[in-house]
């Protein structure tokens, strides 16, 4: 008498169909990260050794090592974060907890999502005009680090902004009631409450700043340089452009040299989005709530 | 907030300054060298081997172009401008008109070889009928125009491999093979670099390219060239580039602002100097003039 009906069961049979069609299409997103991280490692896990990572190219770029791309990299993407990352909190503290909702808040609003749709390529002929040229920063690590900051900007704002916005309004209502002025709570109540969300931010934008050749490749970084950067003014190396060059500028170069380049690329994003990953997970574990 | 804590801001403050500081403040010169993607790997090769010559001076080798380099010259951003084509006319104008005056080293030669897949029965090419392939309103559309059958080659059309329009490789070739006032054929590929014409001639039975010799592998053929149909050909080498026999065969130059100076002058001595011209011809290049290597 209680069993199911008819369309009870047909309802249950396109049920499951539908939660394996979407378990399938889930699926289907994860081989392509299996695929590229196997070919690397098959292809350019023969390249790796102590000799690649700490020696400079040798024989026109067919031999050695790639350390001045690495800390080329390390430098672009250090400088780029000190730039971005104050700015970005600022800009989304003012966002999220001063900016009264008016035309000139929606308008900045606006103008952000907008700056997150540039092509990167568009934000390196920007960076040529404005800091190489005008400003005659030169081709440097400070004219490349600068584009990959505004590049990177709309992500750290709108991380930081949604972050300052999950923590719960009344948190800021208590503590003005005891009398806090808004900096008081933003310093001690909204901001550490915040602190995972933000770094959210920041490993996607080290991830993106680390991988990118357009943005730096007029701006700041060579396709060969004898010696290690010392300062922001020097030009530099970088692991994605020198990954560009090894496998379409020059000829004669061994096939496991670019994979085994790409290979640190990525695995150089991968091991610093797990340190975030996991310094976010102490963060939100320090969460009362 | 400690006391600690702020000292230990404070210190790290101070830490970034002195490192922005130290920056400005360096002892080592730099050459900046930029251009030609063609002379890229020879400009590379010599930065690294000048080390060895003088460690307190480096070299900065960027590519992008013969007309990356040449702006760069006129833009006052490097000391050192590597070209496959020679300054045009309106360029050296406009570099008097920003107060620079280049002054052009022949560095190397450069037998531009004409490429096309290894099953291509070709053996000879003139110049005539180059024209007529890559030339605008040229009639030869098909392998089978100029009386070849290539195997794997789908209808025999010919596709016509090319370079970007900035490349000095794309500028000679026009002017030696099409003459200057007549234009590249539409529809052809241009290719970002010598390496990727090489690429893609290699894969593809139907395509023809053009590239440096340098760039030449074991996987590819290269075409004798003649001045016209029936005449004798010539095979593109270091040795034919050197006699001047080989039809297309350039100069390849860097450009200075001025005659050089201090330690560019140095650096361009060491390049025409014994050291320097093995260099390039080990690289695939002519020397400029006989050299004798191990």
């Amino acid at each position: 008498m209680f069993g199911p009906a008819e369309y009870n069961i047909r309802n249950e049979r396109t049920e499951r169909l539908w939660r394996i069609l979407f378990l399938v299409m889930t699926i289907l997103l994860i081989i392509p990260v299996l695929v590229i991280l196997a070919t690397l490692i098959v292809k350019g896990g023969p390249a790796l050794s102590w000799e690649f990572l700490f020696d400079d190219p040798k024989d026109g770029m067919t031999k050695g090592g790639i350390f001045p791309a690495l800390v080329g990299t390390i430098w672009l993407v250090t400088v780029a974060l000190l730039v971005s990352v104050p700015l970005g909190v600022a800009a989304a503290l003012y966002l999220s907890e001063y900016a009264p909702d008016n035309l000139f808040t929606r308008a900045i609003n606006l103008a952000i999502i907008n700056l997150a749709g540039v092509p990167s390529i568009v934000h390196a002929l920007f960076g040529v005009g404005a800091f190489v040229i005008f400003f005659g920063f030169g081709t440097s690590i400070l004219s490349a680090s600068l584009t990959l900051a505004i590049m990177t900007l709309p992500v750290v704002i709108v991380a930081t902004k949604e972050s300052l916005q999950a923590v719960p309004y009344a948190f800021r209502e208590a503590c003005w009631s005891m009398g806090a002025t808004r900096w008081q709570t933003i310093r001690r109540v909204v901001l550490p409450n915040a602190v995972s969300g933000i770094l959210t931010g920041i490993i996607l934008e080290v991830s993106r700043t680390t991988g990118e050749t357009a943005p730096i490749m007029f701006t700041g970084a060579a396709f060969f340089l004898p010696f290690l950067p010392e300062g922001i003014f020097d030009q530099t190396m970088a692991l994605s452009l020198h990954l560009f060059v090894v496998s379409t500028q020059v000829p004669n170069v061994p096939e496991h040299l670019p994979y085994g380049v790409a290979l640190v690329l990525i695995a150089m994003v991968l091991i610093m989005n797990s340190a975030s990953i996991a310094l976010r997970i102490y963060l939100r574990s320090l969460k009362k709530w | 907030m400690n006391t600690m804590n702020k000292k230990a801001r404070t210190a790290f403050l101070v830490a970034l300054g002195l490192a922005i500081g130290a920056g400005s403040a360096e002892a080592r010169t730099l050459i900046q060298n930029k251009g030609s993607d063609t002379l890229v790997n020879v400009a590379q090769a010599w930065a690294e081997a000048y080390r060895n010559v003088n460690s307190d001076v480096a070299v900065a080798i960027t590519g992008g172009g013969s007309g990356t380099g040449i702006a760069a010259l006129i833009n006052g951003t490097v000391d050192l401008a590597n070209s496959s084509r020679a300054m045009k006319k309106k360029e050296i104008d406009l570099a008097k008109k920003k107060g620079k005056t280049p002054v052009q080293h022949v560095v190397g030669y450069d037998a531009l070889a004409v490429f096309v897949h290894q099953n291509n029965p070709v053996q000879n090419l003139s110049i005539e009928q180059l024209a007529e392939i890559y030339g605008e309103d040229g009639k030869t559309e098909k392998w089978t125009d100029i009386g070849i059958e290539v195997p794997g080659c789908k209808g025999q059309e010919i596709v016509l491999v090319s370079r970007q329009n900035n490349s000095g490789t794309y500028a000679y070739f026009r002017k030696a093979i099409l003459g200057k006032a007549r234009d590249y054929k539409l529809g052809t590929r241009d290719m970002h670099g010598s390496k990727d014409v090489i690429d893609l001639v290699e894969k593809t039975p139907c395509a023809i390219g053009y590239s440096g010799l340098a760039y030449a592998t074991s996987h590819i053929k290269m075409a004798c060239i003649s001045q016209k149909i029936g005449d004798g050909c010539v095979s593109p080498s270091v040795v034919t580039a050197e006699d001047r026999s080989y039809p297309i065969a350039r100069p390849l130059f860097m450009y200075t602002n001025g005659e050089p100076k201090g330690e560019v002058k140095k650096y361009l001595d060491w390049i025409l100097g014994d050291q320097g011209q093995c260099i390039i011809s080990r690289k695939g290049y002519a020397p400029v003039r006989a050299v004798k290597c191990d």
